[in-house]
């Protein structure tokens, strides 16, 4: 009868130990203290897990820590400029309207700035963009090897005669849902901060189009095979990107 | 980054009081290493699995303010880790499913794996649990996780970790092979 009732609780040991071998029930560290036999089982067990943790062992790399510290502080300053920007709107109401309508004027006088309603087309691929610029909190920051590799793959994908030259400051690049498109997005840090843009495959709209668009100064421009839509927050980032892409992006045929 | 070298015990520290920064500050330092490595080992690619843990730190960030227990916050963190993963990758890991069993020392090796055979091995057979068992004994080897926390992060019972657990490891003693397992350490019954 002794020898059945241990190795019942043998049995009972050895399913807990392939349970959790680190199990800290009193029952089983006392039955590990007074059974050579189960001790050296949970040991095996847990020797496979330490082997196994150290088989999957492998360093972080350093600048990756570096860019979780670094998307938090853009997201944050994204989330302070949201809060800054709706606060003092019933103060500066006044103010802000006049300097909106200068700019308006402004940008309609140098003939950037389309003053008439956006038509459907354009209307559709910029709340795409914008939806998912929403949807995103703030768009990671990558190495610029990777996300030049990662667009040139991906504009290929597209179409195999369509290149991307390399770019040092594009920071990333992803086929993302935008509305009811799908497209490349991307982002490049530029002098004025960062500018998303975004190729979105589809029937070319007839012609270029700037416009004032939730908050940004946009860009819808029809290229080839698609159409290249550029976000903004001052019309100075927005040339300047336009500038880089007009150069970077090409077609080898 | 805060200076974080005088907390000793990440599990006392009181996050209610803490300033949103120290305690994101105190989330990377404490958990990313070992997040990345569940990241690297779920997603099999470098830039994946970074990717995905820079979405899930950002996507911390934003609903930090509900994370109030400093004990609960490996947890959290891996169970945003995990949603984020299913969200971006499920599809395309299922996809290539095929191919991810092709594995190879070199492309291990490549991502910064031990290539000993050994290693080769425990990886190998780890990857052929099903995903039932593995998932279990990837959060508690990987992650270091309790049973309790286990059954938290999948919304199973306690129970039922246990018993997943019970199997995974009994398989991948199958999987290895009796003579390999006991070379490591498992020994028989």
């Amino acid at each position: 009868m002794n020898l059945v009732y241990k190795e019942m609780k043998c049995l009972e040991f050895k399913r807990l130990a392939l349970s959790d071998p680190n199990s800290s029930v009193h029952g089983f560290v006392e039955h590990s203290a007074n059974c050579p036999h189960c001790l050296k089982y949970v040991g095996g067990v847990r020797q496979m897990d330490a082997d196994l943790a150290s088989s999957v062992d492998v360093e972080m790399p350093a600048a990756l820590m570096a860019r979780l510290q670094l998307n938090q502080e853009l997201s944050e300053e994204s989330e302070n400029s949201a809060i800054k920007s709706v606060l003092p709107i019933r103060r500066y109401a006044m103010a802000a309207s006049f300097a909106l309508a200068l700019f308006v004027a402004g940008f309609m006088a140098s003939n950037q700035f389309n003053g008439s309603s956006i038509g459907d087309d354009y209307q559709a691929l910029l709340s795409g963009v914008v939806e998912h610029m929403n949807e995103q909190a703030i768009t990671p920051v990558w190495s610029a090897e990777r996300a030049n590799l990662n667009a040139t793959t991906l504009l290929a994908s597209y179409d195999p005669s369509l290149k991307l030259k390399f770019l040092s400051n594009l920071q990333f690049s992803r086929i993302c849902p935008m509305g009811q498109y799908k497209g490349l997005h991307a982002s490049l840090e530029t002098t004025d901060g960062q500018v998303t843009f975004a190729y979105i495959k589809g029937d070319s709209v007839g012609q270029l189009l700037d416009a004032g668009y939730e908050g940004y100064i946009s860009r819808v421009k029809p290229v080839r095979g698609g159409n290249l839509i550029i976000m903004s927050r001052t019309n100075k980032g927005l040339q300047e990107a336009d500038s880089q892409l007009e150069k970077a992006m090409y077609w080898d045929i | 980054m805060t200076d974080l070298s005088n907390v000793t015990d990440q599990k006392q520290v009181n996050y209610s009081v803490m300033d949103k920064k120290r305690k994101y500050a105190l989330l990377i330092e404490a958990h990313s290493t070992d997040l990345y490595k569940y990241a690297l080992w779920l997603c099999k690619d470098k830039h994946m699995a970074e990717d995905v843990m820079q979405e899930a730190f950002l996507r911390a960030w934003k609903s930090l303010d509900s994370l109030r227990e400093a004990k609960a916050a490996k947890g959290w963190l891996f169970t945003i880790f995990r949603r984020e993963h299913a969200r971006q990758f499920e599809r395309k890991r299922f996809k290539y499913a095929d191919v991810e069993s092709m594995d190879t020392i070199e492309d291990d090796k490549h991502m910064g794996y031990d290539d000993r055979p050994e290693a080769f091995a425990l990886r190998n057979a780890l990857k052929r649990l099903p995903q039932d068992y593995r998932d279990p004994l990837e959060m508690q080897v990987l992650g270091g996780f309790s049973c309790d926390e286990i059954a938290q992060i999948l919304n199973i019972s306690s129970s039922a970790v246990m018993t997943r657990l019970f199997r995974a490891r009994k398989k991948m003693r199958v999987i290895l092979g009796e003579e390999t397992a006991t070379h490591l350490g498992v020994v028989g019954d």
